[in-house]
């Protein structure tokens, strides 16, 4: 199951820690590992997630135990403690995070004697083993909140029911995670719920640190999240739900049915709020009636993603914009499990515009999984072509959709190509504005 | 110097006395630099930085016709994501048909820990070389295969015989050195080992060859020198440094940046080696003349007038062309200085900061004394003698700060807190701490834009009024976000955490 990856659009386990780290308000990461890791990753995470950059601490700011040779041989852990020390002293932080690289793995420092070292401080500081050889970025995420979940958040704290909180959106790898997230508060508070998305706008560490209030976690994730909820779970005995990220109106209003019923709401006052929001959305998309019809907008895709946008994608493309999805590939490393989950996403569309599902690493597949989507021409004369095409993807798709002569936009990971700011593409507020990216790219030159 | 026939190049704290913490003035650091006492390394405070690995892919994700293999756990040399575009799009300058940037990741994980990484790197080779069929796969081996003991160059060997491509095994543990330029040496290794070879040129002949077209050939080569550009320059400076080779009656080869492997052959017939950066090319030179005999000019950088004049006059005098070096020279300056005259009442007395590699901010500090600016502070990733000949262009810079650190901007956020200049000129990354201090900020290199030779100097002047026409983005910045460090920093030395050991 294990192989190289042909261009991967993930980084390692280190780098998903540092992007969910870099997403925490005043959470400083105290890297323990060789000198270039924090650098190369970042650089990763900054260009891939739409120039996130290094917000307040990150990029080279990023403290960083930069072991050598030396530390290799006779063991790191005196250099981590100076670090921590010097770390303290320097920076302004609420919580401060030591998160490990191979070679400190490697040589097996006792991360938890040297914090011992600092039980009396009055800042927090907690550690967690992230080696990029146990797993990418999206299990870095996991790893970290894991940690965070066992070793920060309070324990014994008494359960409310109106709290929520949400997890599956990976800061950095979904490069969306900011606005996206802010958009399903939005719509969970307006059933009366309190959210703690902790990476989410105004949110403080306190949100982190309360969250054993929640009485339930809710993962906009098949596959993300999953591991952390479970260590939540066990640790504060929060329950947890798992729903698919939600792009546009008609997946939105399933999710926040099915959110309201897990937490046992009433069902009519969340209908309610689902008419309100379909009326509101589809006064912008009744706008696009006129030139989606005058023009013909509708396509032929192929959508290229991570476990949470490629299906919610392809069902936004197929069962609202009414487009007819051929093609889409999965990018990430899947178990059995998890890609069986994945599949069940494609199923129960009203459009029945079903696509063919893959899933692959690899870059260079892409283009070998399109003669399995269409029946490539024979030089026939009259060819029934696969066109018109749109390619939603990644930067990686470029070079394809070139060859083709496609549009693409991108929205996975790496987004190097667009500037990302507040965008969202999950819930209303999102398919508008997929809608519009999309079309848009259609009519530039009107 | 030989040291072609180990597996990789010494470190550069070992090959030449390569400091990377220092803080104090230029005189005393170059004073501390012949004494051979530079030598120091750590910090009880650090930040990441860039690793030998990193710096590797700045060069071999230029190679046409290339495929790179990061031999690692699955996060090594993610960083060439933010490189597609750029990669891209200078290697089609060269080649509109050049291919993009293609990598893959040998994925090691943790059962790869025990058992070792080669039948992963052996698959990676395989399916390399049949899918994308290029000319080169180079494998740069990350920290985990080091340590390891992955035996890469009998991997190889072992390959070599069955592939197409060329494999190159690029030895670059990010732990292995703080001095991150090693990563130079250990690409030019590779090159060296796996690459340069001479030319067939019968087998190249096209056509039935006469003895007068061998001596155009040969007359030709006699003036050629090959120039070897650096990852942080962009084509217009190409152009500029090509323009004025052609002016005194030479011909200009371009290595190793988006050169394909058949350019490292012809580059044999050449009549000289040239250095643009001391930082990045010695290893290869020097072993260029050992291995092939081609003599090489190591000396300045050609950023600002003194240093151009200075690079093109020591390329003249091994072809015997000063004279007509000396007219070029003289004329460009003339119309130079024209040119430079509306900028001049904007940039007088303006006090810069400078912050990058020690040979390009050295370099760099000469066009902001043309312009009558005054350098105030220089931090250089490292320092070693490569960057003394940059100093014979500048005025009274003995008392200059300087701070050798690689990254480690809390060192510079403290100083330039301290000296208050009115602009920044700095090296990529970092920009979201220096943008807080609310300074205009000049990149000290970018690909895109001309910084070398005589345009370069005008186009520096032309950007840094305009940067300092308005310098509203990062003001806002500094007014709405803080930088991270306690009010106590800023109390204390800024070389406090460097170590004496």
């Amino acid at each position: 199951m294990n192989k190289f990856v042909d261009r991967p659009r993930f980084s390692c386990a280190l780098g998903g820690a540092l992007f969910t780290l870099r997403a925490l308000a005043r959470a400083i990461p105290i890297i323990h590992a060789s000198a270039g890791c924090g650098y190369n990753l970042y650089t990763t995470g900054n260009a891939g997630a739409g120039y996130l950059g290094g917000g307040y601490c990150g990029g080279t700011g990023w403290s960083s135990s930069n072991v050598v040779e030396r530390e290799i041989v006779f063991g790191g852990t005196d250099r981590l403690s100076e670090q921590i020390r010097s770390t303290l002293e320097l920076i302004d932080g609420d919580l401060f995070v030591v998160v490990t690289g191979c070679m400190v793995e490697m040589i097996g420092d006792d991360i938890s004697a040297v914090l011992d070292e600092f039980a009396g401080e009055e800042v927090p500081i907690v550690a967690v083993s992230t080696p990029s050889f146990k797993g990418n970025s999206y299990d870095g995420y996991d790893m970290l909140l894991g940690g965070l979940f066992s070793d920060y958040v309070r324990q014994g704290v008494e359960k409310r029911a109106d709290v929520v909180n949400l997890l599956g959106l990976v800061p950095g790898q979904d490069a969306f995670y900011k606005g996206n997230l802010g958009e399903i508060k939005r719509l969970l508070e307006r059933l009366g719920l309190r959210v703690n998305t902790f990476f989410g706008e105004g949110e403080t560490l306190e949100n982190l640190k309360n969250s054993s209030e929640a009485s339930l976690n809710i993962v906009l994730s098949d596959v993300y999240g999953v591991k952390a909820a479970d260590v939540f779970e066990k640790t504060h005995g929060t329950p947890y739900i798992s729903l698919p990220l939600p792009v546009g109106a008609a997946q939105t209003s399933q999710f926040l049915l099915e959110a309201a019923d897990a937490l046992r709401l009433s069902r009519e006052a969340a209908e309610r709020v689902v008419a309100d929001e379909e009326a509101r959305y589809y006064d912008y998309i009744e706008r696009i009636a006129d030139i989606y019809n005058d023009v013909d907008l509708q396509r032929y895709a192929v959508v290229v993603g991570d476990a949470n946008y490629a299906p919610a994608i392809s069902r936004f493309v197929a069962d609202e914009l009414g487009w007819l999805p051929r093609l889409t590939v999965v990018t990430d490393e899947l178990d059995g499990e998890e890609t069986r989950r994945i599949e069940k996403r494609f199923t129960g569309w009203e459009s029945d515009a079903y696509p063919l599902v893959k899933f692959d690493t690899d870059t260079s597949s892409i283009q070998r999984y399109f003669q399995d989507a269409w029946e490539p021409s024979g030089n026939e004369r009259y060819y029934d072509s696969f066109s018109p095409l749109f390619l939603i993807g990644s930067v990686f798709e470029r070079d394809l959709a070139a060859k083709l002569g496609v549009p693409l936009l991108t929205v996975s990971f790496p987004v190097t190509n667009r500037i990302v700011l507040n965008q969202s593409y999950a819930g209303y507020k999102g398919g508008l504005g997929l809608a519009s990216d999309l079309l848009s790219t259609l009519i530039a030159g009107r | 110097m030989n040291y072609i026939t180990l597996k990789s190049p010494p470190v550069r704290e070992e090959r030449l006395g390569t400091g990377v913490a220092f803080g104090g003035t230029a005189g005393e650091l170059r004073c501390a630099q012949r004494e051979g006492c530079i030598n120091r390394a750590s910090r009880a405070f650090s930040q990441t930085q860039g690793c030998q690995f990193t710096l590797s892919l700045g060069i071999i994700n230029s190679l046409r016709n290339a495929v790179i293999i990061m031999h690692g756990p699955i996060g090594c040399g993610s960083c060439s994501i933010g490189a597609v575009g750029a990669s891209q799009s200078f290697k089609r300058m060269r080649d509109p048909n050049a291919e993009g940037l293609i990598w893959l990741n040998t994925n090691l994980n943790e059962a790869d820990v025990i058992a070792g990484g080669e039948n992963k790197l052996k698959e990676a080779i395989r399916y390399a070389d049949k899918e994308f069929r290029p000319e080169t796969i180079c494998v740069p081996i990350s920290c985990v295969p080091s340590l390891i003991g992955d035996d890469v160059d009998a991997v190889v060997a072992e390959l070599q015989a069955e592939t197409a491509a060329v494999l190159i095994p690029i030895h670059c543990a990010g732990f292995k050195t703080k001095a991150m330029a090693t990563a130079y040496d250990d690409v030019y290794h590779g090159v060296l080992r796996h690459l340069v070879k001479k030319p067939n040129l019968r087998e190249d002949q096209r056509t039935v060859s006469d003895d007068l077209s061998d001596l155009r050939r040969k007359y030709r080569d006699s003036r050629t020198v090959n120039l070897l550009n650096v990852g942080s320059m962009s084509r217009q400076d190409e152009a500029e440094l090509e323009r004025l080779l052609n002016a005194i009656g030479l011909n200009a080869r371009w290595l190793p940046c988006y050169s394909s492997a058949e350019d490292f052959r012809y580059a044999l017939l050449s009549a000289l080696n040239v250095s643009i950066c001391g930082t990045h090319d010695d290893y290869f030179i020097e072993h260029l003349k050992v291995l092939y005999g081609i003599p090489y000019v190591i000396d300045t950088m050609p950023i600002g007038r003194k240093n151009t004049a200075r690079w093109l006059l020591k390329i003249a005098e091994h072809f015997d062309l000063q004279d007509r070096a000396q007219q070029l020279i003289d004329a460009e300056s003339r119309e130079l200085d024209e040119a430079l005259a509306q900028f001049r009442p904007y940039l007088k007395d303006k006090r810069v900061f400078l912050g990058g590699g020690e040979i390009r901010v050295v370099a760099t500090a000469e066009i902001l004394q043309d312009l009558g600016m005054k350098v105030i502070g220089f931090k250089g990733h490292h320092y070693d003698r490569f960057a003394e000949p940059l100093f014979e262009s500048l005025e009274d810079v003995d008392d200059v700060l300087f701070n050798v650190a690689t990254q480690q901007p809390f060192e510079q956020i403290n100083l330039v807190n301290r000296l208050k200049p009115d602009l920044y000129i700095g090296h990529t990354g970092g920009g979201n701490l220096s943008a807080k201090q609310g300074l205009p900020l000049l990149p000290l290199f970018g690909p895109t834009y001309n910084y070398m030779g005589y345009s370069g100097v005008f186009e520096v002047a032309r950007r840094i009024r305009r940067i300092l026409a308005n310098g509203q983005f990062n003001k806002k910045i500094a007014r709405h976000c803080p930088l991270p460090y306690k009010a106590s920093w800023y109390e204390q030395d800024p070389f406090h955490y460097i170590k004496e050991a």
